[in-house]
């Protein structure tokens, strides 16, 4: 079955130098026939992590709400500087370019996502966003659970992969080891160099029986295997893609440069996961979060532009999420602490953009943070059902209704 | 073929029963560079001789009764921003300064790992660093702040942690990286109130937030003089109101509510759990974390003789602790320089060890590194494996006199047996040494002849580069 599908992708133009064995004959599978796109095996989720909780309010900033401003006397941001979306909310006035998307029609903003009874560590507040768990703790990632049950090919050794230099939580499968990948300049082996090194490398019988026992032992094995066939074969199977748009000089700008790569490229990966921050701003918020919130809106423009020049822009739909949104009133240090509701956006060229939920009220504030509106696992469930056409129960635990953001 | 998460890395089969009582087990060299992984970096091969020749009580002795090292230099001060100095400078010159000064502060305790006569008052630094994790590249901490922080916690390494934390609270590095230098009455900034019990003591779950908002209000006017730069309680800006905490309502300070919270029964449990995973293995059981909850609440928070128990206890040298652990990058660094007798680092090693995940003074947060199956994904290893690569071409492999080629060229079998038995202790599988002596004796894919005279130095680096991508090499 799969080798019958390989040969079609072959046929169809997209056969790849990979020398391994049979390794990456399930990733062409997944290819779809050039001018076909769509199909649910083909879309890519690219989840944008902004680490360390991003202040919600001066990211849509409520310039419509008088509250805002009492409570931000330093840090709220004047109603004409505002990038207006509506006369209650506007986008920070360092997203240009996202703006631009959002009159586009390609941009979904999420008001007020956030979870019941919100913990306010960075730790435990994370691990719930990414294990989509938050009455008690799990070990695999709520994109480890939809990977383990999608029933993905199990020699491909990209069906996800994360640009970081440690595997983000959401990520961890029961199944399925997922690469993570800092830089393509760092991923290579540099014995590889060596033909008679590489040759005994990968000869290395790691799984064979070893004198101890240890609970790590076949995590080791399994991770050297990959980490030597891996990066061996990504380089070439990603060098024939040309960018296509100019990036920002920034490290979120180099990821979002190497996802489009790895995208363009085909090799059947259905997430990819980037990291943004630190966001983590207590004292002297305005210097930072501008920094921070201008080179993702450049970001990720460059990034659509890009897809787009590969008639990829439709097929790639991209989440961002925070661990949570500060705190509405501003502290002495010019800072946010940490705090509980914030927005969530959804990008990308196949979404109706928009406003979705409420903008959280600043007139009754949970000891004085903004509550939610909108449980961000309805969020998720929207993307596993309407995006990757899976049920949600294999997925998360309990019901949660969907968003008409995908349709 | 895919072990990504198992629901546990607790090893299985059961806990020794008396896991804390001593071990009277046999003493090998194998159980002596088990000790010496865990309660240092490793060593040289000569270490793990010397200590296989002593007795467990002995060895163990030796770890923990270390010679002074209050000697040791401090850093190169290159970033100064006294006054006078730093009118001096213009803004890029001091980017440039502070690059540099991090740079010598991470390679200043590199070297003084690798070097120290006392691996296990190293270890249990990088442990406390792990613990209180602080970073040098924010915050404006800069000069040797880090270094003074370094030096608190070496100093209290084997000594009294309530105490530690105290120091802690006032030191000028932890309160410019949790915000507490600028936390004023009227404003109080929880970020320090929060991270002292959530990470630093009490665990999540052992307080409520009204306790981190009323613990916030008594470290207020916690901070530092701007001129000395030494611990300052400004008291004018200090919340004197009462404050409910933790059960408890009085007028507290910072103090005092270090004080409640080591009063706690979750402290010594956060300590036991945290020192186990370091030390023993993960994920430990409630009742062996129980047991050495007691151990430190009966010693007052004094690590001395709760490290004495832990390093000579059953558990320790149990099969499940047994490369139970994944080393830490700083870990697999410093042991490989000791394993091949190098005694300096290099300044790449920076770059190295950043790959790997784990650069001493720039924790990723102040949750520290979470470690264990943390450390490892194909990015992180490939990095480790590239360190082992470029050591063994490095120029000091070619000048050291190492165990490696010392005596000359032998036999691919007796090569084989002398890197297993150095690099592994014997922990490799016979099919995989096999493809080792392939290697040396110049079979398979590009052959260039048997071992010789000529090509013997070159393919025992090769060989030892292999030896170390052998699972055993990652795990302690």
């Amino acid at each position: 079955m799969q080798r019958r599908r390989f040969l079609i992708g072959s046929l169809a133009g997209l056969s790849v130098a990979a020398n391994a064995q049979n390794l990456f004959g399930a990733a062409l599978a997944q290819a779809p026939l050039p001018g076909l796109p769509g199909g649910a095996d083909d879309r890519v989720l690219v989840v944008i992590n902004m680490q360390g909780g991003n202040d919600g309010l001066n990211t849509v900033v409520p310039h419509g709400m008088p509250e805002y401003y009492k409570y931000r006397p330093t840090l709220g941001i004047a109603p004409g500087d505002v990038l207006q979306i509506d006369r209650n909310v506007g986008f920070n006035p360092v997203m240009k370019s996202f703006k631009s998307m959002y009159d586009a029609g390609n941009v979904a903003v999420v008001q007020g996502a956030g979870y019941p009874s919100p913990d306010h560590s960075h730790f435990r507040s994370t691990e719930i966003w990414q294990t989509a768990e938050p009455e008690h703790y799990e070990t695999t990632g709520w994109v480890g659970r939809y990977l383990d049950n999608a029933e993905l090919p199990e020699n491909n050794l990209f069906n996800a992969v994360a640009l970081a230099p440690v595997l983000p939580e959401l990520m961890i499968a029961r199944r399925v080891d997922v690469p993570a990948v800092a830089a393509l300049a760092g991923f290579g082996l540099s014995s590889d160099r060596n033909a008679s090194q590489r040759g005994a490398f990968a000869a290395i019988d790691r799984n064979a029986g070893v004198p101890f026992s240890s609970p790590y032992l076949s995590t080791v094995a399994t991770i050297e295997d990959h980490a030597q066939r891996g990066s061996e074969e990504l380089p070439k199977l990603i060098a024939g893609y040309t960018t296509s748009a100019s990036y920002p000089a920034t490290p979120l700008g180099r990821s979002l440069a190497l996802a489009a790569q790895i995208i363009g490229s085909r090799l059947g990966t259905r997430v990819i996961y980037v990291q943004h921050g630190s966001f983590d701003t207590h004292a002297a918020q305005k210097g930072t979060q501008d920094r921070l919130l201008g080179e993702f809106s450049d970001g990720v423009k460059a990034f659509y532009d890009d897809l787009a020049a590969h008639g990829n822009d439709k097929r790639v739909l991209t989440m961002t999420f925070s661990e949570f949104g500060r705190r509405v009133a501003e502290n002495a240090s010019r800072g946010t602490d940490h705090g509980e509701a914030a927005p969530m956006f959804l990008i990308g060229g196949g979404l109706r953009g928009g406003l979705y939920g409420e903008h959280p009220s600043l007139d009754t504030l949970d000891n004085g943070d903004a509550t939610f509106n909108v449980d961000f696992r309805s969020v998720y469930a929207t993307v596993i059902e309407k995006w990757f056409g899976r049920p949600t129960k294999d997925v998360i635990a309990g019901t949660f209704p969907t968003m008409p953001i995908l349709v | 073929m895919n072990a990504a998460a198992p629901s546990t890395f607790r090893p299985a089969g059961i806990l020794p029963a008396e896991p804390l009582a001593a071990y009277q087990g046999a003493w090998s060299s194998r159980l002596a560079a088990h000790l010496l992984r865990r309660a240092g970096f490793g060593g040289s091969p000569s270490d793990v001789q010397r200590y296989a020749g002593l007795s467990c009580a002995d060895a163990v002795a030796a770890l923990v009764h270390f010679p002074p090292t209050d000697g040791y230099p401090e850093p190169q001060l290159i970033d100064d921003e006294t006054p006078g100095m730093a009118a001096m400078v213009d803004k890029d010159q001091r980017r440039e300064l502070r690059k540099q000064q991090q740079l010598a502060n991470v390679s200043w305790w590199l070297d003084r790992m690798l070097a120290t006569p006392a691996p296990l008052q190293e270890k249990m630094t990088l442990f406390l660093h792990g613990h209180f994790a602080t970073a040098q590249s924010t915050k404006d901490i800069y000069g040797l702040d880090i270094v003074v922080q370094n030096e608190l916690l070496r100093r209290y390494a084997l000594g009294n942690w309530r105490e530690l934390t105290h120091y802690v609270a006032r030191d000028r590095a932890m309160l410019k990286w949790l915000d507490n230098a600028h936390s004023v009455k009227a404003h109080p900034n929880e970020n320090f109130a929060r991270e002292l019990m959530e990470l630093f003591t009490l665990g999540i779950g052992n307080y409520t937030e009204t306790d981190v908002r009323e613990s916030a209000r008594a470290f207020t006017g916690f901070t530092f003089d701007r001129q000395s730069g030494q611990f300052y309680f400004n008291d004018r800006q200090h919340d004197d109101g009462p404050k409910t905490f933790l059960g408890q309502t009085g007028n507290f300070n910072g103090d005092d509510i270090i004080e409640i919270i080591f009063r706690q029964t979750a402290a010594p449990k956060l300590f036991a759990s945290k020192l186990l995973a370091f030390f023993v293995y993960s994920d430990p059981e409630p009742e062996l974390v129980d047991a050495v909850a007691a151990l430190i609440r009966k010693n007052a928070f004094v690590m001395l003789p709760v490290m004495s128990t832990l390093l000579r206890s059953n558990v320790f040298y149990s099969e499940r602790a047994y490369r139970a652990l994944v080393k830490s990058p700083v870990e697999f660094v410093i042991g490989t320089y000791q394993l091949f007798g190098i005694t300096q680092t290099k300044p790449p090693v920076v770059g190295a060890l950043n790959r790997m995940g784990q650069l001493p003074f720039h924790p990723p947060s102040v949750k520290g590194w979470d470690g264990g199956s943390q450390w490892l994904n194909t990015q992180t290893v490939i990095a480790r494996e590239n360190f082992a690569s470029s050591l063994m071409a490095a120029p000091e492999m070619k000048q050291s006199d190492s165990w490696l080629t010392q005596g000359g060229p032998t036999s691919a079998n007796d090569a084989t047996f002398r890197l297993a038995r150095t690099i592994l202790q014997g922990d490799a599988s016979s099919s995989s040494l096999a493809g080792v002596a392939e290697y040396l004796d110049g079979q398979g894919t590009s052959a260039g002849g048997a071992l010789s005279g000529e090509n013997f130095e070159e393919r025992m680096h090769g060989a030892a580069y292999l030896t170390m991508a052998m699972p055993a090499y990652q795990l302690s």
